[in-house]
């Protein structure tokens, strides 16, 4: 039996094989035989006595057409699926080459429907679904949150803590804590900046990452005070500072001017855990007071360190939540003092909105811009239908004959839908090339920064697979409409029929009309949200940030990695306002330890005299160092009191500024001045209240701020940013500010030197991102409709050429004709207003978190967009409508 | 031609080609004639059905073709049996026994 089904299955083989090598020779034979069984047909039917005309009319009858039987018998041939196949496929292409406009049209609107698509997918599996570059399975870890969840957390946890929940979680296989800075590659000529983190000595193995070279820390090095100088040096740093040594293992590099043992190399893909920030050295978290110069592992009370906790198998995110809830609340019970100024309510947040690095703004804006790109890719496909559609209607004669000459139903559909499938992976294939192009775009959107983003974004696998997947599920969508109908034609009246008459149906087409109307609605779905974006982007824009960008230029220098203590810190700090005060061209000099709207703002935790916080209530506020004068060379006016001068030193009294937000909060109805506010342990004397600025982002509200002179409250550890006023243009100015700090210390490296209007860029990053993004997709989807609603309306007015001709013979006037097509088109367009309208207020009520001064209902984008929209849908129509006014009635009833 | 004609059951065209051809060897048209001989007009072959059945058989491998020449010197094509074919024969005769003794057993209890 077994040995039958397999020569069976040998020979069906062998026939396939032999069907598709002699096709031709095939062909002829079967026409042949054909031929000669209707010759004897004829001659039996002869020599029974019939005519020969009249024989050989009843063989052709019994025969029932030599093309259906031809047909009848290629579909009973092994392998006929296969040889209908390339058929179809060669005859879609022939197709296509045939029209080539229509071709590029078709294949253009599905690439760029796609395309918005796969753009928007390749960022987010470079971010959200790759948030740790290098770590393959990020599905089990979660970044552990304490206190409330703000778009700017700060670190959490103090080692302290993280050690007992490490040692007391049965939930978690691992817990990592890091605290991620630049530290300086010291040692060589100049002291080179690099971002670096300060780890527990589990690091490595939660993420599982395995070094390349040497090893990951051992746990004796994590212990405090084990004096574990050594540390894990990133590729690039390897590569690049150590040229790719291969016995850089067991040799001694300095950081921050204190020596470590290099003992292992990361990966190439592995930047550290922070997503989109790129660290690219590791040292063991006992060493902070040789890197950082301060002691903080020591206390219980001080929060520094991330927290990243590898799930063990089986547990749930909330099993691990609960957990960890309770095991903190134990801790704070145990230490009242030390956890009393903040919430210590633990939040578990998957990676890939992970609040800490990017992704905390990321995840709010890439899924919403995913399914405006698949608003566009559904407009796409209804264009495409539109068109495909109406080419079919044209084919009507071809399909008829088609069918009448033996092709199935099922065919005919395969037909239509191979053709659209071909039209599909074209445009898919030019998708992907214009995505390999605008993956990279997001990067663009990033102004010169002094956080290391790093961004990865490109056409990988995952992409690859959807945009395929997309291409053939958009042509099928956009293909199976016109297969459907054209496959169940009336095949004798098409025939009978005039190929005009027929096609004068078209233009009463419901179906037709319906995806004119779809294709109108989405785009103004489409143009509305992109309108709402690009007024909530001028508004932040426009917004009074409460300090004056122009005319002002930045540049940072940092004095511990170049030797400098607190006290030389601030005598060079001194000599660099003084020097730079006297150059040329400027009006006003300041420093300070941050810079605004580029997230480098610090926090401290506060007690404020006369402010009972609730129990738990966070007392982590803004907390900004500056040098004197700082009020006056930013243009943020001092309401009451006094800003802070150079008298405020070291021997004088403490004293500090608060903002407006910062009396409304802490201090309502009471006179700010005088106040005293305690931050480590020293007491500040309120002297001023300075107008609300805006340091972080401008879409927030103002947030209290208290701001220390730079004399009392300075630490060499942070970065120090110059402010400079100048008259002219800020960039001309830039060498001359370079050349003096070089002259002051020719080692001291300045960087990130741009003018403050370059740099607060990142402020409005994400709206940006959104604007332009919905901009661009607005824009193609106004395109799209337009393309759709002049191929319907000039194709059925062209359909329609006789029936203007008789309307122009009897008198019809050309203003009227005018008005007759071009009111085909405004009943069309009105009707997609209408729908969209009703789409875009149902849709945009999901971007409203994200709008800013502007309502997701907004009027003025309303009316403006549909008025545009219009507009550009008439301007469509009104070029057939012109020129069916120019039909000759005597050219039109002649074409018959 | 006679009015009661049936169309051939599903899947007993192949049998009653196989049966047809164990005679000896016979173009397309003296197939189908010589079936409804037999059959006395019971069963007509549509030559839509007979062409993309000898199709089919032929890459089973039961039957070949060949040219040649008719009784009155006109080409035409040739089928004949193969081995293949004959055990095929005795297999779907077996079958169609099988099915008939069934059904005519259901007729005759009731």
């Amino acid at each position: 039996m077994t040995k039958k089904v397999r020569s069976g299955m040998l020979q069906r083989a062998i026939s396939l094989l032999r069907n598709v090598m002699h096709r031709a020779q095939d062909e002829r034979e079967l026409a042949e035989e054909l031929d000669a069984h209707l010759s004897l047909a004829i001659e039996e039917k002869v020599r029974s006595g019939m005519k020969p005309e009249e024989a050989e009319r009843a063989a052709h009858i019994e025969l029932g057409g030599v093309e259906q039987v031809k047909e009848l018998v290629r579909d009973a041939r092994a392998g006929a699926w296969l040889d209908t196949l390339v058929r179809d496929c060669r005859f879609a292409l022939r197709m296509s080459r045939k029209n080539p406009g229509f071709t590029a049209v078709v294949v253009l609107t599905l690439a760029f429907g796609i395309a918005a698509n796969t753009t928007v997918l390749s960022w987010i599996s470079a971010t959200l679904l790759n948030p740790i570059p290098g770590v393959a399975h990020t599905s089990d870890l979660v970044t552990v949150m304490r206190g409330d969840r703000t778009d700017h957390p700060t670190p959490p946890f103090s080692y302290p803590d993280l050690r007992d929940l490490s040692e007391r979680t049965q939930t978690f296989s691992g817990l990592l804590g890091y605290h991620d800075d630049y530290m300086s590659l010291t040692g060589a000529a100049k002291p080179e900046r690099i971002y670096g983190a300060l780890t527990t000595a589990n690091y490595f193995d939660v993420l599982g990452v395995h070094p390349i070279l040497g090893r990951a820390f051992l746990p004796e090095e994590g212990t405090l005070h084990a004096g574990a100088a050594v540390i894990v040096i990133g590729y690039a740093v390897w590569q690049y500072h150590f040229a790719g040594d291969p016995r850089i293992v067991g040799k001694t590099i300095q950081i921050n001017r204190h020596p470590y043992t290099v003992v292992g190399v990361a990966p190439r893909d592995f930047t550290g855990c922070a997503p989109g920030l790129r660290t690219e050295l590791w040292i063991p978290v006992s060493m902070d007071r040789d890197v950082w110069g301060f002691n903080r592992p020591d206390y219980r009370g001080i929060f520094w360190l991330n927290v990243l906790g590898k799930l063990r198998s089986g547990v749930t995110k909330n099993q691990a939540q609960a957990e960890l809830n309770l095991l903190m609340r134990g801790i704070a019970e145990r230490f009242p003092e030390d956890h009393r100024d903040s919430p210590n309510e633990i939040s578990l947040d998957p990676l890939w909105r992970s609040p800490f690095g990017i992704n905390g703004y990321l995840y709010k804006i890439l899924p919403m811009l995913l399914g405006l790109a698949g608003v566009l890719l559904v407009l796409a496909c209804a264009n495409v239908a539109s068109l495909l559609l109406v080419r079919s209607v044209g084919r009507r004669r071809e399909i008829a004959i088609r069918l009448a000459t033996g092709a199935s139903r099922q065919r005919i559909i395969r037909q239509f839908l191979i053709e659209g499938l071909l039209l599909g992976l074209l445009g898919g294939t030019a998708a992907i090339v214009i995505t390999v192009w605008t993956s990279r775009s997001l990067s663009a959107f990033f102004p010169p920064s002094t956080l290391p983003f790093t961004h990865d974004e490109h056409v990988d696998q995952r992409v690859l697979f959807v945009t395929i997947a997309v291409s053939i599920l958009a042509a099928i969508i956009s293909g199976v409409l016109p297969a459907l109908r054209s496959s169940s034609l009336p095949v004798q009246s098409v025939l009978k029929e005039e190929a005009t008459s027929v096609s004068l149906t078209l233009h009463k087409s419901r179906l037709l009309s319906g995806l004119v109307v779809a294709q109108i609605s989405l785009s103004l779905v489409l143009l509305v949200c992109a309108g709402l974006f690009t007024r909530s982007l001028q508004k932040a824009q426009q917004s009074d940030p409460g300090f004056e960008a122009s005319h002002l230029l930045l540049a940072s220098y940092e004095l511990s990695p170049a030797g400098y203590t607190r006290a030389t810190g601030v005598a060079f700090n001194r000599q660099v306002i003084d020097r730079l005060s006297a150059l040329p061209g400027v009006e006003s000099v300041t420093l300070a330890d941050f810079s605004p709207l580029s997230f480098s703002i610090h926090t401290d935790y506060l007690q404020i005299e006369g402010y009972v916080p609730q129990p738990h209530e966070s007392m982590e506020i803004s907390r900004a160092i500056v040098g004197p004068n700082y009020f006056r060379t930013l243009r943020t006016s001092v309401i009451s009191g006094r800003e802070f001068t150079e008298a405020d030193t070291q021997d004088s009294q403490l004293v500090a500024v608060v903002n407006q937000a910062f009396v409304d909060r802490y201090l309502p109805g009471e006179d700010p001045i005088g106040k005293q506010v305690t931050d480590w342990g020293d007491r500040f004397t309120i002297v001023g209240v300075a107008r609300n600025a805006k340091y972080r982002l401008l879409t927030y509200p103002a947030e209290p701020v208290i701001y220390l002179p730079m004399y009392q409250a300075y630490s060499p550890t942070h970065d120090t940013t110059i402010h400079l006023r100048t008259t002219g243009d800020p960039r001309t100015i830039a060498s001359s500010v370079e050349e003096t700090i070089h002259q002051l210390n020719p080692e001291l490296p300045l960087f990130n030197v741009n003018p403050l209007s370059v740099t607060m860029q990142l402020g409005t990053l994400f709206g940006r991102v959104a604007a332009t993004f919905a901009g661009s997709f607005g824009l193609l989807a106004m395109l799209l409709a337009a393309v759709g609603i002049y191929g319907v309306v000039a194709y059925s007015t062209r359909q329609r050429a006789r029936e203007i001709g008789i309307r122009m013979a009897l008198g019809a006037e050309r203003g009227g004709i005018y008005r007759l097509v071009l009111g085909q088109g405004f009943r069309l367009t009105l009707a997609g207003l209408v729908v969209g309208t009703a789409l875009a207020v149902a849709f945009t009520r999901l971007l409203k978190a994200q709008l800013f001064g502007v309502s997701e209902t907004d009027p003025i984008t309303f009316a403006s967009v549909g008025l545009l929209l219009a507009v550009v849908a008439l301007l469509a129509c009104h070029i057939p409508a012109r020129r069916a006014t120019r039909v000759d009635p005597m050219v039109a009833l002649r074409y018959e | 031609m006679t009015q009661e004609q049936t169309n051939i059951l599903q899947g007993t065209l192949d049998l009653l080609i196989l049966k047809t051809l164990r005679l000896g060897e016979m173009h397309g048209l003296g197939i189908s004639r010589r079936i409804e001989q037999i059959t006395q007009g019971t069963f007509s072959v549509k030559t839509g059905s007979l062409f993309p059945a000898l199709r089919r058989m032929q890459e089973e491998g039961w039957i070949k073709s060949a040219w040649g020449e008719s009784e009155a010197n006109r080409k035409a094509k040739y089928y004949r049996l193969t081995k293949a074919g004959m055990r095929r024969l005795e297999v779907e005769t077996a079958k169609w026994e099988r099915i008939v003794l069934g059904i005519s057993r259901t007729l005759e209890a009731s």
